[in-house]
């Protein structure tokens, strides 16, 4: 989706530029393919989801389960931390179609920053469940999808970070954000969001539904 | 607007050549891209047909030592994963990338450059998944120094170093302690690459379809071609996340120890029984349906009459594209799943039938009471509807679940599937060459040979496919090396007949490369066609139309020549000849200068970076491995900061509308 | 709903108050977690967090992603996808006997 951002008509080319020659949604190209690759990571992440809930219920002749290690009250914070990044990256959109080429770069940077503290917490706790609990991706199918599930998780909120601060060293070079590079803001700013809901379903189906009472 | 032409890019001096070697490397041109896709599937069908012919010899007689049991295994599992992913999908993807903006009336799909980036997708998986042939020959015995210790590649030599637990790699069957060969390696990730080239296309296929058609065409006028293309864009786009993550799930549990599909550490392999199959029975309609598009085409214009039931065609394809999905564990009739569940994907899988029983009768409806052509193209998609629905037929007996039990890993399915794949995509696939070949080259194909080709092919088709559905029902399981000696004069037919196939597809090569040099010259519009393709001059211009085409009705090319007598009958205008002509002249002659998006390296190269990363994988855990994963990632990236920092067109955007549609 | 693109987008103070909904929201669910481990609520417990969560998940859509405000025909590009995901997956894991609310 990264290259995608860059397919753009000419600079001066304004989004609406071929109404009249053509029938179309009325949308930027950009945008819907945008929008098109997200509703197809709905299939990529259910599919991770699945694997999880599969064996998060069983019994494996080697433990611990993710659900028997999991620490609600840090995930909790880091999910808080995520969900507020959306907060930071709409704020960064806001600013951006006002034309406030300055509060739009404190609000990228915030938002790379609330990603990147996000990004860290899953370090901490990788490391926690591998050295402290003894879950290492080998431990058993749970444990295996667990972190496969997380760390794609992760992936995609490491891609973010670096568009939202190729973003932000955009803006600074060029001293703000042209029409262009607005959609480019518009388009990061929605896998951001994307990249949330998959969090905020994360933490309620995978974290808060499964754990094991009394572990953690 | 004038900085960004006169500023050099930043990496390499924009590619110029327009002819020779490195215009293909670096265009961004739908009609090359297309027909790059088309050659380089047309020589994987040469490896994969041979593949075919090498078993056939082993099967002619019921005890053969003509291949080992190794190499059998090996030949039948890259046979099959060759046609599905290296053949069907991409000479189907020649068809759309050619055709989809020739058709909907623009100069380019949305996205040119990501398109030239599926295409090397494309290639450079189709290699990576062969590669592994290679490195079988020349690793040594006992391994590579650094390969985790239970994938040593010396376990396979000769085709056995092929991938061999066949194309749906059952688990654990197709995990490191069954199948221990790298091979498997190779065509996982083979296959994961090949399925990032095709989700590229499908967000580019489906943008274009609904942001750049020509003004005028609203849905219900859009070909039906092109709405396959769109309801296969979305098959593609919906199940190809799936079997990433089910490949991911592979690679995973061979290259880094996880235990998803390891029952003896409760892993679950009906999961990838479930993961497979929800992209693997979507995938049955992306094989099918541009087939059934091109059809739809071409028996409209030897028929000589306007489809028919046009919006019943194009909703009988989506329904199809829909229940596709609901379908899956119909396959799994013999893996234990719950009755509840046999029942409910025995019912879903009749329902199929209905949409394409709708499509069937709409094709004959449409050459019922025609002035049917018999020209070669229209012989190939009448080939086709014949083939299809007895492959149709002999798959709906597959949703009788006990039937099933009988017939699941016999031959009988062997013969079905390949009457809907070879009977139906592949002699649609051939019918639309045929069809558009003067539109590609210029030139008319010998219609003679051509009918010689399809007769071999009928005939040589039903030897090879139809003995195989009475072997099946006698209890030849299929993937054998050796079979009851009882069966051995049917098998004998099938392997004449094959060899009946193959001369055709030589006659077929013939004419393609003398009709190339010396066909006739086909002119303007040379079947008396209805689209809007036909309407530009054979081969189109780099820009396609040099006046963004005006969309009236369905079949509008059609309709500029056609009117109607009292009786509804068509009657050509007076002026037809003429407006033809006229159009041609435009075609050749843009009235005013098109500027069109500019060729590039970065496609290429950020293609190139990811096949490395895929090796790297392989080889993770010694050094070269680690440079290779870190090399390749960095090529792709510097390749994306290239592909970033130059505009799609260098020249300025011109201040008349006529250039404004490139992108 | 063709003009719907038209209507007026969010002031940030009003995304602040959207975020402190969601904050709220995910309070609760932490809350319930709790409650949950120290008198087990059942099915109950289940249906809320879900509830709460897809709540969450449309507010972030409809209103920071904007897809109130965009083309009819993106919404149904975009729900097509998790709908058609949600189905699948559902009934895999029904055919697993995996999905049951009183876990």
């Amino acid at each position: 989706m990264a290259t995608a951002a860059h397919e753009a008509p000419g600079p001066d080319a304004a989004p609406t530029a071929h109404h009249d020659e053509h029938e179309s949604t009325g949308v930027d190209n950009r945008k819907l393919g945008m929008w098109a690759f997200l509703s197809s990571e709905f299939l990529f992440f259910g599919a991770l989801i699945t694997n999880y809930l599969l064996y998060s219920g069983r019994d494996f002749a080697q433990g611990p389960t993710p659900a028997q290690v999991y620490d609600i009250p840090f995930t909790s914070v880091s999910s808080f931390v995520l969900l507020m990044s959306s907060l930071t990256m709409v704020l960064a959109h806001n600013a951006v179609s006002r034309g406030d080429q300055s509060a739009t770069r404190t609000w990228l940077l915030a938002t790379a920053m609330l990603g990147s503290i996000f990004l860290a917490g899953q370090v901490f706790e990788f490391t926690e469940f591998v050295v402290e609990q003894g879950m290492t991706l080998r431990t058993n199918p749970a444990a295996s999808a667990f972190y496969v599930l997380t760390g794609f998780h992760g992936t995609h909120v490491a891609i973010g970070v670096i568009m939202l601060l190729s973003l932000f060293g955009l803006s600074r070079r060029l001293g703000g954000l042209s029409d262009r590079r607005f959609l480019n803001l518009e388009l990061v700013g929605l896998y951001w969001h994307f990249v949330d809901i998959i969090w905020i379903v994360i933490f309620t189906v995978v974290y808060l539904l499964t754990a094991t009472p009394g572990g953690g | 607007m004038t900085t960004t032409a006169d500023r050099p890019t930043t990496i390499f001096r924009r590619p110029t050549a327009h002819t020779g070697f490195w215009s293909w490397i670096t265009t961004v041109d739908h009609k090359k891209i297309g027909i790059m896709y088309g050659y380089t599937a047309f020589i994987f069908f040469l490896i994969g047909g041979t593949e075919a012919l090498l078993l056939r010899i082993h099967l002619s007689s019921a005890e053969n030592g003509f291949l080992g049991a190794a190499d059998y295994n090996g030949l039948f599992t890259t046979h099959a994963v060759t046609m599905i992913f290296l053949v069907v999908m991409p000479m189907s993807a020649a068809f759309m990338n050619y055709l989809l903006p020739l058709m909907i009336g623009a100069r380019d799909v949305a996205f040119p450059r990501l398109n030239a980036l599926s295409y090397w997708l494309f290639l450079f998986g189709g290699l990576f998944l062969y590669s592994g042939l290679a490195f079988s020959a020349i690793a040594p015995p006992g391994g590579v120094a650094g390969v985790p210790g239970n994938i040593d590649p010396s376990d396979a030599r000769g085709f056995g170093a092929l991938p061999d637990a066949g194309w749906f790699m059952y688990q654990p069957n197709a995990g490191a302690h069954f199948s221990p060969s790298l091979a498997l390696d190779f065509a996982v990730l083979g296959l994961q690459i090949l399925g990032i080239a095709s989700l590229i296309s499908a967000v580019n296929f489906i943008v274009t379809f609904f942001n750049l058609r020509a003004k005028g065409m609203r849905l219900l006028r859009v070909p039906v071609f092109i709405w396959m293309t769109v309801v296969t864009a979305f098959l593609l786009l919906f199940s190809l996340p799936i079997i990433a993550i089910a490949l991911f799930m592979v690679t995973f549990d061979r290259q880094f120890g996880t235990l998803f599909f390891d029952a003896s550490a409760g892993g679950d392999p009906i999961l990838w029984q479930h993961l497979f199959w929800l992209f693997g029975h979507p995938e049955v309609y992306i094989l099918i349906l541009p087939a059934m598009g091109i059809v739809s085409e071409v028996l409209p214009v030897f028929s000589r009459k306007p489809l028919f039931g046009y919006a019943a065609v194009v909703f009988a394809g989506t329904a199809i594209a829909f229940l596709g999905f609901g379908v899956w564990a119909h396959h799994m009739f013999s893996s234990g799943i719950t009755p509840v569940a046999q029942a409910g994907f025995g019912l879903t899988t009749m329902t199929i039938a209905i949409p394409t029983g709708i499509k069937i009768f709409n094709w004959l409806g449409t050459m019922w009471l025609g002035k049917i052509k018999m020209a070669t193209p229209m012989l190939f998609c009448i080939g086709f509807v014949a083939m299809f629905t007895i492959g149709g037929l002999s798959g709906v007996t597959h949703s009788i679940v006990p039937s099933d039990w009988q017939q699941t890993d016999t031959y009988y399915i062997v013969g079905h599937f390949h009457y809907v794949l070879f009977g139906g995509a592949i002699f649609g696939l051939f019918g639309g060459l045929y069809y558009w070949f003067p539109k590609l080259t210029g030139r008319m194909m010998n219609d003679r040979l051509g009918k010689v080709h399809f007769w071999l092919w009928i005939i040589g088709f039903n030897t090879t496919f139809a003995p195989m559905h009475w072997l099946g029902l006698q209890g030849m399981i299929r993937r054998t090396w050796r079979y009851d000696p009882s069966l051995e004069f049917w098998n004998q037919v099938v392997s004449i007949g094959s060899y009946i196939i193959a001369l055709g597809l030589l006659v077929f090569i013939f004419n393609f490369w003398n009709s190339k040099r010396r066909g006739a010259i086909a002119g303007m519009d040379p079947w008396d066609a209805r689209t809007l393709e036909w309407s530009i001059p054979n081969p189109p211009p780099a820009h396609n139309f040099s006046v963004v085409p005006v969309v009236h009705s369905l079949d509008d090319f059609w309709h500029q020549k056609y009117g109607e007598d009292d009786e509804g009958r068509p009657v050509r205008r007076a002026d037809a000849d003429e407006k033809v002509a006229h159009l041609g002249e435009i075609g050749a002659h843009p009235p005013t200068p098109i500027h069109l998006p500019n060729p590039s390296y970065f496609p290429i190269l950020m293609a190139a970076g990811i096949p490395l990363i895929a090796y790297g994988i392989i080889f993770h855990l010694s050094a070269a491995g680690k440079a290779l994963i870190v090399g390749g990632a960095l090529l792709s990236l510097i390749a994306l900061i290239g592909w970033g920092s130059e505009p799609l067109e260098e020249a300025p955007a011109p201040a008349h509308p006529a250039g404004a549609g490139a992108h | 709903m063709a003009d719907a693109h038209e209507i007026e987008h969010p002031t940030p103070a009003q995304y602040v108050k959207i975020a402190i909904l969601l904050a709220v929201l995910t309070a609760i669910e932490v809350s319930l977690f709790y409650i949950n481990e120290a008198a087990d609520l059942g099915w109950i417990n289940t249906a809320a967090l879900l509830v709460l969560a897809f709540l969450k998940f449309v507010i972030v859509i409809g209103w920071y992603m904007h897809l109130r405000f965009e083309r009819a025909s993106v919404g149904r590009f975009f729900s097509a996808g998790f709908v058609l995901a949600f189905s699948l997956y559902a009934i895999v894991l029904i055919s697993f006997g995996v999905l049951a609310l009183n876990r």
